[in-house]
């Protein structure tokens, strides 16, 4: 039976695009998941009684077009829906910006707060649309090996031309200029009311342990911004959860006769004289295969499979020096009825909503990660998944799904706790009572997840959602380090599919994508 | 964290233990900074009579600023074998192996001995400092990586006569104790351990000891040792011998590959004569793909004996006048050597050899170049100009007497 | 009333860089002409008797980055240039201290007692800085080229840097990514574990910028800082005998030896622009000097929004000067002391006096300081440089009595409320506190302070917004970028009017560099 040619390690939207693609091409793969269901950070679950959750991820906001046109994904039962409102920003007091699906309604929204930033928005939105063209296209590229690139590797890029031909390379410039900026240097270029200038800092941070004050935020954000249309704070959601994604490349990977399985626990990826032969199981059954994919972050795949002794010493330094510092927690609350957010109607809930009143705010939120503390006042993104989807919640309750930065992974003198979790749940509750004042009377259950939570659960180191931070110095030939930037293990025949490689994370499929197309060349 | 010595010398350099007693005997009062400790140059106003200690009588070095760190725990084999090329799976219990270790492109980081106090006991010695380097390779593997340098003390005594005086002193024999192998032992109750080991190829051994000892046991040795000719001798001696044994010196020979900053001034094992310390059958160790490719590709360098042939090098110094104008101590500027009219390596150590009376040098040459026998020009400064004289690629050791490695009967 | 004297060229400003630009005109056989609004030359690099017998650097105070060419070719040793060696850095803590020499087993031996990984490391650091450094010259000495709209020079200087930098090693492309991009803090604890090390040698990364060691960016600033030598050795830091002012002397006497007109005390108040060519200055009492070019040393924003009417210039540049970022963040104390400061840490006279002491025990010490600046106030417990010049040259205060000279971190332009006298002295007492934290005797020996507020710089040496460097060292903000893309290589949308300030490529510090390139690229165009 040991004769498969690929052995995928994840069933994560990354494990599972790539075998997927794989399965595609005819090669015999088999996919090794240690949780019970597929989808990793795409995963659903209940947490009390009749209430479901999105456990991580409640939105997608850009699906890889290579990968949705090559699996046909929409046919094959995704359902992506754009809503109507894609953000609401909430101030401290009932204030808010709407950002719409249709670009009119968004300024009408920031002319209640701004006349002359709304006159600006549409020039915002499409420079930030034509610096995110550029990146789309090195999305798409595997990463040259750098600095010693020759005419083939500059032949590999020649895709960048379409975006210059059409921006210039002012573009080029734009790009080489927004990417390292920090919020405030960007928004003060373009708008003066403090909600839109804290609602565009809020894409900077998201999943970062920095805050808007952090050169490289222009980078997360463009980041966060790839595929976006043209639309700011672009989102989808999937009908049915976002697991929904998972289960969709699961069925279409099992067409292809690619075995999944489940509750199997990789113990260790096995080589021999720096060549890769195959996985060994927590029960002790080896498996050997030509190749081997791991969609793990780059410090399980290393440090926890293959072993800090089987690496070179530069290599393991290098593998050492990735930063995770994950600092996002999620709270999910079971709700007994809708939760009334001021000023906000039912009808426009079918959203995602940030409560980020300035950029100091946020700033001062993420000072607690320097210290090793909670936020105080954190800043917290919610949806309330129920009014999309009555099977999350029972007939009348709801469910609200919280974002919240800062919890650092990393805490001084003390450590992830219960009682810790208690005090990240009373802030984040003082914090949405601001805009939804009856949020204390109608809370019937709580499920905390931590980053440790996420470590422990998901195999996220320092719960990093993102499998290692996106700062420039993780960027692109650096991702996840400057030797294995090319979906390739400096070992033989091991390959790297996870959120850790280029372009990051998300739930894109990109990084899949691409590493499938390099395990396909050799 | 300096010793308390009662020496009182305004310095910021570190004092050894036996500072007390060398500060006095230093005649010349001739320093030389090692490892950042003061070490005796030379004890007497020249050096020759240290030189001939060596290999006549007994020469006692303090050796203390060596590094010296301790690997202990149940992988320390394990993680031993990975770091040096040597197979030490296979060095037994009181035996001591010399070996190099490489980063991993297969550049030479450093060399020294590696001691095997217990089965999962070991001490490393080196020139430098490597604890970050072992440490960092630690990771994951169950042990512990100690810096043992400033506990323990050490002393080499090295010369025809240190058998004898060791007799004289240790509580049990020294007779049968192999090259390269080490034992416990007392003198006058005080425990020390001593290995047959050494830089001068000669008949020696390297005692270790309590920093708490060392005055003890110095006093011992001087005593004890006083009719078999014992003396206190300094580094000038001590690079004329080592060079005789054809024994390569870090920074002077070679440089660490994790501080030589550009690439041309790394080498490999291979690249410095030390091919026989790499062990290819070994599973893996740091460095060993790189070496395998150099191995089989050829090494671009080699590192070998030259001997200056006396006749022209007499000839050079007669032509402007003078007596043959031979170094006075062992040098350590580079000075190239040609093959032809191309300079094809350079010599980094040279020494006139009192004993064998030939004019010595260690080389690196390219590969090509470095064939036993080889004719080359080897660059001479005459009288402020410049000459090329004759020398030949020969074996090292320059000097190798029988009871370096022999036990008595 | 007009002069009838026409010059070359003009100056505006004698600060350092205007007078390497002036001195290499004259050199090359140009009538010039610079125009310094204060009394005393030499702008940011100046020495004034502040208080009677007592001379201060009273802005910068420590010489690295000089280039050792602009020296050779101006000839300033002949004209005075003496830079004395600092010997060491002491990072004086509670109860102990971290001292770093020139003798290298010294220093591994002091940072051993603290952590032995870290010696090892350390001895390993420089060098590796050091080649970094190397590698990035050659990128400062290259006039940036136009991305926009290239010529053929902006081509083949392009060229060049691609091919430079396909000859660095892996590892020099890897350090050299991250210098750029991440924060100095994260840089650095790949290296070491040593709080105080850490955090001493992240103070490099803050200096003259709005930034925390936590900031990413800050170790690029950390780089900028190491690019600097003297004699060959890099990081090396020096102090010009007479303070700083020195260095700017040195430069004026060559450049007068060149033939070169120096006026002090004569302020210009604007670029005469005729068809958007600048044919001279005008001076805020009127008179008028005319020229074939005008070169500006004061930064960007006084280069274009002060000297030039905005309807001169296009409207995106205009906009691209406004929003180039030039917060101030620094200060400085200058004070007269009666005696040596004595450390807790380290008491009495001794080699601790003859380098820099630098108030930077943990990341802590100086994120909370920036905490403090972040949102609107001068930090409680700031970072600070400090030497004491006096130490190192007896001539720069009377017999028995000393000079300190503390750089301080952090002091922001935008304070809440704004500066005001009463803040001042404030922030002074802050300063005071802290070193008095480890130098208890301070507030006993001290005869007179001086304490310069962001707005003080501005106001008195002007420096927009009180930056040290005429603009931020951010990625945004170098070499094609610096000020403004498009016109990073010294020119200006104004026909004849250049720009030869700390806020062109390469940046700040005295270094000479911007006059140098500057007045190259102007003769190479003449
Ligand atoms: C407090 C402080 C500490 C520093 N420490 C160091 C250090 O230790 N080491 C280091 O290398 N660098 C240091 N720097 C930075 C360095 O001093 C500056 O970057 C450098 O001196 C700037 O030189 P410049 O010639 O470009 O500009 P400036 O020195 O600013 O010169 C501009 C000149 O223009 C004059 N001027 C302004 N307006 C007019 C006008 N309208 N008409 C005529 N003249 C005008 C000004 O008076 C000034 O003389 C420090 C700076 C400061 C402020």
């Amino acid at each position: 039976m040991n004769n498969y040619d690929i052995i995928i390690i994840g069933a994560g939207i990354n494990g599972l695009t790539t075998a997927s693609i794989l399965g595609k091409k005819g090669k015999r793969v088999l996919v090794l998941e240690s949780r019970e269901k597929v989808g990793g950070m795409a995963s659903s679950m209940e947490f009390a009684p009749g209430f479901k959750c999105n456990v991580i991820n409640d939105t997608i906001k850009w699906i890889d077009p290579r990968l949705i046109k090559l699996l046909d994904l929409n046919a094959k039962g995704l359902e992506l829906v754009q809503p109507e409102i894609l953000r609401i920003i909430l101030g401290e007091n009932s204030e808010h910006i709407a950002f719409h699906k249709d670009v009119a309604k968004t300024i009408d929204s920031i002319a209640k707060y701004s006349i002359i930033d709304s006159e600006r928005w549409k020039d915002f939105i499409s420079y930030i649309e034509k610096l995110s063209q550029f990146l789309e296209k090195i999305y798409e590229l595997t990463p040259p090996i750098l600095p010693k690139i020759g005419i083939k590797e500059i032949l590999g890029m020649r895709s960048m031309l379409s975006p210059i031909r059409k921006h210039g390379t002012r573009g080029i410039v734009d790009l080489l200029r927004v990417a390292p900026m920090m919020m405030p240097e960007l928004v003060d270029e373009w708008f003066e009311n403090e909600l839109l200038r804290s609602s565009i800092s809020t894409a900077g941070i998201h999943h970062l342990s920095f805050g808007p004050y952090a050169a490289g935020t222009g980078y997360n954000l463009l980041h966060q911004h790839v595929h976006g249309n043209g639309l700011f704070h672009n989102i989808q959601f999937a009908k049915g959860g976002t697991e929904r994604f998972a289960i969709v490349l699961k069925d279409y990977a099992e067409s292809f006769n690619v075995e999944i399985q489940t509750s199997t626990k990789v113990i260790s990826i096995n080589t021999d004289q720096n060549v890769c032969n195959g996985i060994s199981l927590e029960n002790g059954e080896q498996i050997m295969a030509k190749q081997i994919v791991s969609s793990l972050d780059p410090n399980n795949t290393f440090l926890n499979l293959v072993g800090p002794s089987n690496l070179t010493p530069n290599f393991r330094k290098q593998i050492n020096n990735i930063r995770y510092r994950g600092s996002t927690a999620r709270i999910h609350f079971a709700l007994s009825s809708l939760p009334e957010v001021k000023g906000v109607t039912k009808e426009q809930m079918k959203t995602i909503f940030s409560i980020s009143p300035s950029v100091e705010y946020l700033e001062r939120a993420s000072d607690a990660v320097k210290y090793g503390k909670l936020s105080d006042k954190p800043y917290v993104e919610f949806v309330i998944p129920s009014v999309l989807d009555s099977n999350f919640a029972p007939e009348g309750e709801h469910v609200l799904s919280a974002t919240i930065q800062y919890a650092p992974y990393h805490l001084r003198n003390t450590e992830w706790s219960d009682s810790v979790k208690d005090q990240l749940k009373n802030n984040v509750v003082d914090t949405l009572q601001k805009v939804i004042p009856n949020i204390r009377s109608i809370i019937k259950h709580t499920s905390i997840i931590s980053p440790l939570d996420l470590e422990n659960e998901f195999g996220l180191t320092e719960g990093n959602l993102n499998h290692g931070e996106m700062t420039l110095d993780q960027f692109m030939f650096m991702r996840p380090t400057i030797s294995s930037s090319q979906y390739r293990a400096p070992i033989n025949n091991l390959y790297l599919c996870g959120s850790g490689t280029h372009p990051g994370g998300g739930l894109h499929g990109t990084n899949g994508y691409n590493a499938a197309m390099e395990v396909l060349k050799d | 964290m300096s010793y308390k010595n009662k020496f009182t010398a305004h310095t910021q350099l570190k004092m050894s233990p036996f500072f007390e007693r060398t500060s006095k005997l230093n005649e010349s009062q001739e320093w030389r900074r090692w490892a950042g400790y003061l070490a005796a140059t030379s004890y007497e106003l020249t050096h020759e009579n240290e030189y001939f200690a060596i290999r006549t009588k007994a020469g006692l070095l303090d050796i203390t600023p060596l590094k010296k760190y301790i690997v202990k725990g149940p992988e320390s084999q394990r993680l031993l074998d990975q770091l040096v090329t040597r197979n030490i799976a296979i060095c037994k219990v009181g035996q001591v192996m010399y070996t190099p270790w490489c980063d991993e492109h297969g550049k030479v980081i450093d060399d020294g001995t590696v001691q095997r106090l217990s089965e999962n006991k070991f001490r490393i010695t080196s020139a430098e400092p490597n604890l970050e380097w072992i440490q960092s390779n630690a990771v994951g593997m169950d042990v512990i990586v100690k810096d043992d340098s400033f506990t323990t003390a050490a002393l080499a005594l090295q010369g025809p006569n240190s058998r004898a005086i060791l007799n004289s002193i240790s509580s049990k024999t020294l007779d049968s104790l192999k090259f390269f192998w080490m034992m416990e032992t007392t003198f006058d109750n005080i425990p020390v351990s001593i290995s047959r080991t050494g830089y001068t190829g000669d008949l020696g051994y390297e005692i270790w000891m309590n920093p708490n000892d060392a005055l003890t046991v110095w006093d011992l040795l001087i005593d004890k040792g006083k009719p078999f000719g014992i003396t206190p001798t300094g580094l000038h001696a001590l690079d004329v011998a080592r060079i005789e044994a054809g024994l390569i010196l870090l920074d002077v020979d070679y440089i660490s590959s994790r501080h030589a900053i550009i690439e041309s001034r790394k080498s490999s094992p291979y690249e410095l004569g030390l091919g026989w310390t790499v062990k290819m059958k070994k599973a893996n160790f740091i460095g060993k793909s790189s070496l395998l490719k150099e191995l089989d590709r050829g090494s671009r360098w080699s590192y070998v004996g030259v001997e200056i042939e006396w006749t022209e090098f007499e000839k050079h110094y007669r032509d402007v006048g003078l007596a043959p104008g031979l170094p006075h101590t062992a040098w350590r500027t580079s000075t190239p050597l040609y093959f032809q009219n191309e300079q094809v390596g350079y010599a980094t150590s040279g020494t006139w050899s009192p004993l064998l009376k030939r004019y010595i040098a260690l080389a690196h040459l390219k590969s090509k170049y470095a064939k036993e026998g080889s004719e080359l020009m080897f660059e001479l400064k005459v009288e402020h100009f410049r000459k090329l004289t004759k020398a030949t690629v020969v074996k090292t050791p320059f000097f190798d007497p029988e009871r370096k490695r022999s036990c008595p009967k | 009333m007009s002069k009838i004297k026409k010059y070359d060229a003009i100056v505006i400003g004698g600060g350092h860089n205007g007078l390497t630009a002036a001195a290499y005109l004259g050199r090359a056989g140009k009538k010039v002409l610079v125009l310094e609004r204060r009394h005393v030359l030499g702008g940011a690099a100046v020495t004034e008797e502040i208080f009677p017998g007592f001379k201060f650097s009273v802005c910068s105070y420590v010489v690295s980055l000089m280039k050792s060419n602009v020296m050779r070719e101006l000839m300033l040793p002949k004209f005075g240039l003496e830079i004395l060696p600092l010997e060491s850095t002491m990072t004086p803590l509670e109860n102990d201290y971290l001292i770093r020499t020139a003798d290298s087993d010294q220093t591994y031996r002091e940072i051993a007692r603290h952590s032995k990984k870290d010696a090892e490391n350390y001895m390993r650091f420089g060098p590796a800085m050091g080649q970094i450094g190397m590698a990035v010259r050659p990128i400062l000495e290259t006039i940036a080229p136009n991305p926009i709209r290239p010529s053929f020079s902006d081509l083949s200087a392009t060229k060049r840097l691609f091919d430079h930098v396909k000859s660095l090693s892996s590892k020099q492309f890897e350090y050299l990514t991250k210098l750029m991009t991440m924060s100095s803090a994260d840089f650095l604890d790949e290296w070491f574990d040593y709080e105080p090390l850490k955090a001493t040698l992240s103070a490099s990364g803050i200096i003259g910028t709005f930034m925390g060691p936590y900031s990413p960016g800050s170790a690029y600033v950390m780089l900028h800082h190491y690019m600097g030598d003297i004699d060959g050795a890099f990081r090396a830091w020096g102090f010009q005998r007479g303070g700083t002012g020195g260095v700017s002397m040195a430069i004026a006497r060559s450049a007068e030896y060149f033939g070169v007109e120096i006026m002090t005390e004569t302020s210009v108040q604007n670029v005469i622009v005729k068809n958007g060519r600048a044919t001279g200055v005008s001076l805020d009492n009127g008179d008028e000097y005319n020229s074939n070019i005008v070169i500006s040393g004061l930064d960007p924003k006084l280069t274009f929004l002060k000297m030039i009417d905005k309807s001169d210039l296009p409207s995106d540049f205009v906009s691209a000067i406004k929003n180039f970022r030039i917060r101030g963040s620094s200060g400085k104390v200058n004070l007269a002391l009666d005696a040596l400061p004595n450390f807790t840490c380290m008491s009495g006279d001794g080699h601790h006096l003859r380098g820099a002491i630098s108030i930077s025990p943990s990341y802590d010490h100086l994120e909370k300081a920036y905490d403090d600046a972040k949102y609107g106030n001068f930090s409680e417990a700031p970072f600070m440089d400090i030497i004491l010049p006096s130490v190192l040259d007896p001539d720069m205060a009377p017999p028995g009595k000393h000079v300190m000279s503390c750089f301080v971190q952090y002091a922001p332009y935008d304070i809440n409320e704004g500066w005001n006298d009463q803040k001042r002295e404030a922030f002074g007492d802050a300063v005071i506190n802290t070193i008095s934290r480890y130098a208890p005797n301070i507030k006993d020996i001290i005869l007179h302070r001086q304490v310069l507020t962001p707005a003080d710089l501005e106001s008195t040496f002007g420096l927009t917004e009180g930056n040290i460097f005429h603009g931020e060292l951010t990625l945004q903000q170098l070499f094609s970028l610096r000020p403004a893309v498009k016109w990073a290589d010294y020119t200006t949308p104004i026909k004849n009017y250049f720009q030869c300030g700390s806020g062109t490529h390469p940046g700040g510090g005295i270094t000479g560099s911007p006059g140098e390139m500057a007045a190259k690229k102007i003769l190479g165009a003449w």
